[in-house]
């Protein structure tokens, strides 16, 4: 177990970023502003379920869920 | 320097949605054009801005970009434009656009250009939404950081437009030493100090950030030779450089340089109260709301086109009517007047008069974009269109391929995926396109009645809906088809976009875009219109003279045996004549292969001109008939309504002949200059030669399934 990914987040739960396990999607990640330490809060799921509305600090993007299972965050 | 720097070129940077487009249309107004980068489809917009005493500045926008190491094509192009120092577009100062609400994603970009040595002002965009909150800016930390000019100003509300002019008047008349940052923000690291330093020496680089972005993307920059490219290949090898791992290196640590600069220049509100924002989008990205919202947009569009521009649409028709008949009267009678009457003035007609349709389609999906909402449906569907094969972003291209595919096939340079990105590429066209609308306008007719309504909507405009959904059905199913048939690896598909904060459009740009667009739609549509029309009132009015001759003897005995009066003789003639000329020829020719699609020969002369275009069926229509007809007053549909099948004694255009035309307009692959665009974007022929055949393929059993089940 690598430990829980923004995946595992419930919608309206907060968690901080510590790290990734998938450089590719890290180095997308990062110019998006998702950086370890960032604070993430999962706004919603997608009608389908199959993508996440995250919140950051002043900006809201949306990834895929498995782009979220490469996002580990802090226990 | 002291001198005055002719043909300054200043270039616009920013992140995507930072408001830098808004600034190039503040500064340029109308002065800008619109036209491609050479050798690919990236729009180059570029204009003149005129500062404080006149003089002019060359203003380019570039398009938007998040980082120097790219994912996108789009995003390629520019770090092709400013790490190339020798190439033509190499800009003399950057303006670098940040959303101030949004600092600190915003300054990565901005401290790798100032690492490649380019002078540049920074702007800090969106003030206006910062002093609404009452919140402190204090830009003084950013200028003291970067080294270079840092201005506030709001584009919305062209507040300090005055300032950034006069500062690049500045920089026009004292040079660019107060541009120019003396800092090296990212220090490089001791690791790479051998290989930055090989570089360096080998391609006679001075920069040793610009040797580090050369290491990173040299394969894909083209203003490297196949043997610089080696050069670079063979020292990176014996460097050991890991690029993944040097791009999150920097990346990471330029981010812990500037955050805490980037939280004193914007003091950031703790605990943020939900925004307008949060609340429109707990509605519109609802997990049930949502896409209903999304149909309900979608149905409201296409009423739109029906309903509001029924009145403009009476005046085009009523003033190109006026003016064919005007010229008649006025010139002499001849085969030049008739050219004028018959061939330009109904073909050009028969096109123009779908401006208002076109312009409301454009006009509302530029609106879509413009708000934000696009992102959200990307967001929405983008699980779905990976069940077809398609990416979430696809969803843009496929909603502006409701307008022109052309456009819809150059936004699909945001997939990253190649495999989705050509399933998009090759369905997007079967979405149902403006120059589609007067094709259906002119059929629809004849298979529903006018003005007849279904509660509160208009049945013609259910209809437009039904083929328009019928297209979007078609491309599902090809997109699904391919997603199994593509032997195209399927890696680098991603989703990661930005939803950015809603906002009320910007009419000016969207004006502007719709402006920009049905001109061009105007202009090349009309070329290729005007050259068919009048080729087809040759083709139409002269033929081999002995058939002519011929069919002219027997219709004058056909007319005298039957005491015909005197229009209906003429009718009859004029028939008999253009059955004879080159154009019937050719209609004959090809005859058989649609008559079980219930096609004849005239409309198979239009579905030969409509492979230039399709809405160039309608110009065709009209030189055809009105070559064929003494009456000048009745409109296109009109002489189609009374239009006999010979043999039957049927209306040529009954229900079951229109709705097969119909089914072959939705699926045919009828546009020469997409077939281009396909080309120059997969760099094949191989893909534009497979769309045209599927698309044929569907176009032509469709409606042969549509014709033999209804007749």
């Amino acid at each position: 177990m690598e430990g829980k990914s923004v995946f595992d987040l419930e919608v309206g739960e907060i968690g901080y970023v510590k790290t990734f396990n998938n450089l590719d999607c890290a180095c997308k990640l990062l110019t998006l502003g998702i950086l370890p330490k960032s604070k993430v809060k999962v706004v919603r799921k997608s009608p389908f379920g199959d993508a996440i509305y995250l919140q950051l600090d002043g900006h809201k993007i949306a990834i895929r869920n498995s782009e979220g299972k490469a996002i580990l965050i802090e226990d | 320097m002291g001198e005055l720097q002719e043909n300054l070129k200043v270039a616009l940077v920013g992140n995507p949605n930072s408001g830098k487009s808004s600034l190039f249309n503040i500064l340029t107004g109308l002065r800008q054009s619109v036209s491609n980068f050479p050798g690919v489809t990236v729009d180059k917009k570029v204009g003149s801005a005129i500062l404080s005493d006149k003089s002019k500045v060359t203003l380019i926008d570039l398009p938007g970009l998040y980082s120097l190491h790219p994912n996108s094509r789009d995003e390629k192009l520019v770090v092709n434009i400013l790490t190339d120092q020798k190439g033509e577009y190499f800009p003399d100062l950057v303006i670098y656009v940040a959303d101030a609400t949004n600092l600190e994603r915003h300054l990565l970009l901005a401290t790798q250009i100032v690492d490649l040595k380019i002078p540049m002002i920074f702007v800090l965009n969106m003030i206006d939404i910062l002093e609404e909150k009452n919140q402190k800016i204090e830009p003084e930390y950013l200028s003291k950081y970067l080294d270079v000019p840092v201005i506030q100003i709001s584009g919305r509300k062209s507040k300090n437009i005055d300032t950034l002019k006069s500062l690049i008047k500045d920089y026009q008349t004292k040079g660019s030493a107060d541009f120019l940052s003396s800092k090296q923000l990212y220090a490089i690291p001791k690791t790479l100090e051998g290989l930055t330093f090989d570089i360096a020496q080998n391609l006679n680089v001075k920069n040793p950030y610009l040797s580090k972005i050369f290491s990173h993307h040299f394969d894909w920059l083209n203003h490297f030779s196949e043997d610089e490219k080696e050069k670079i290949n063979s020292i990176a090898t014996k460097h050991e450089f890991d690029n993944i791992k040097n791009q999150l290196d920097e990346t990471m640590s330029r981010y812990n340089e500037f955050g805490p600069i980037a939280r004193k220049v914007v003091t950031r509100e703790t605990n943020a109260p939900s925004t307008i924002t949060d609340k429109i989008d707990s509605i519109i990205t609802h997990r049930i709301l949502g896409p209903i919202l999304f149909f309900a947009i979608m149905l409201f569009v296409f009423q739109a086109i029906y309903s509001w521009s029924e009145a403009p649409m009476d005046w085009i028709e009523q003033f190109f009517a006026f003016s064919g008949n005007a010229v008649r009267n006025i010139m002499p009678e001849g085969w030049y007047t008739d050219l004028i009457v018959d061939g330009i003035i109904a073909g050009l007609g028969g096109i123009l008069i779908f401006i208002p349709q076109i312009t409301i389609l454009f006009l509302l999906i530029s609106i879509l974009e413009e708000t934000g909402y696009m992102s959200r449906a990307v967001f929405m569907f983008d699980g779905l269109m990976q069940k077809f094969g398609l990416n979430g972003r696809s969803i843009v291209s496929l909603v502006s391929s409701g307008a022109c595919a052309i456009p819809a096939i150059m936004a699909t340079r945001t997939i990253s995926s190649w495999k989705e990105r050509l399933n998009t590429i090759l369905v997007s066209p079967l979405i149902s396109c403006s120059a589609r609308i007067p094709v259906y306008a002119v059929l629809i007719a004849f298979v529903v009645p006018k003005d007849q309504t279904f509660g509160i909507f208009n049945l013609q405009g259910l209809a437009f809906m039904g083929l328009y959904l019928l297209g979007i059905a078609g491309a599902l199913a090809a997109a699904l088809v391919f997603k199994y048939a593509l032997k195209v690896e399927n890696d680098n598909s991603y989703l990661m976009i930005e939803l950015p904060q809603y906002k009320p459009p910007i009419w000016k740009n969207a004006i502007l875009n719709v402006k920009e667009k049905v001109t061009t739609f105007i202009v090349e549509a009309g070329k290729v219109i005007l050259v068919i029309s009048i080729l087809l009132w040759f083709l139409a009015s002269y033929g081999p003279s002995s058939a002519m001759k011929q069919a002219e003897l027997s219709a004058i005995e056909h007319i005298e045996t039957n005491n015909l009066t005197e229009i209906e003789g003429e009718n009859y003639l004029a028939g008999k004549k253009i059955e004879a000329s080159f154009a019937g020829h050719l209609g004959k020719f090809i005859e058989p292969a649609i008559k079980p699609l219930g096609f004849d020969w005239k409309i198979g002369i239009a579905l030969i001109t409509s492979f230039a275009a399709r809405e160039v069926f309608v110009g065709t229509m009209a030189t055809i008939y009105s070559v064929g007809s003494a009456d000048d007053e009745a409109t296109v549909s009109a002489r189609m309504a009374a239009e006999i099948n010979p043999q039957t004694g049927e209306k040529v255009y009954n229900p079951a002949t229109s709705l097969s035309l119909l089914i072959f307009y939705v699926f045919a692959m009828q546009c020469m200059s997409t077939l281009a665009v396909v080309r120059r974007e997969t760099n094949s022929w191989k893909w534009p030669a497979i769309q045209f055949f599927f698309m044929g393929a569907m176009a032509y059993f469709g409606s042969l399934i549509t014709y033999q089940l209804l007749s």
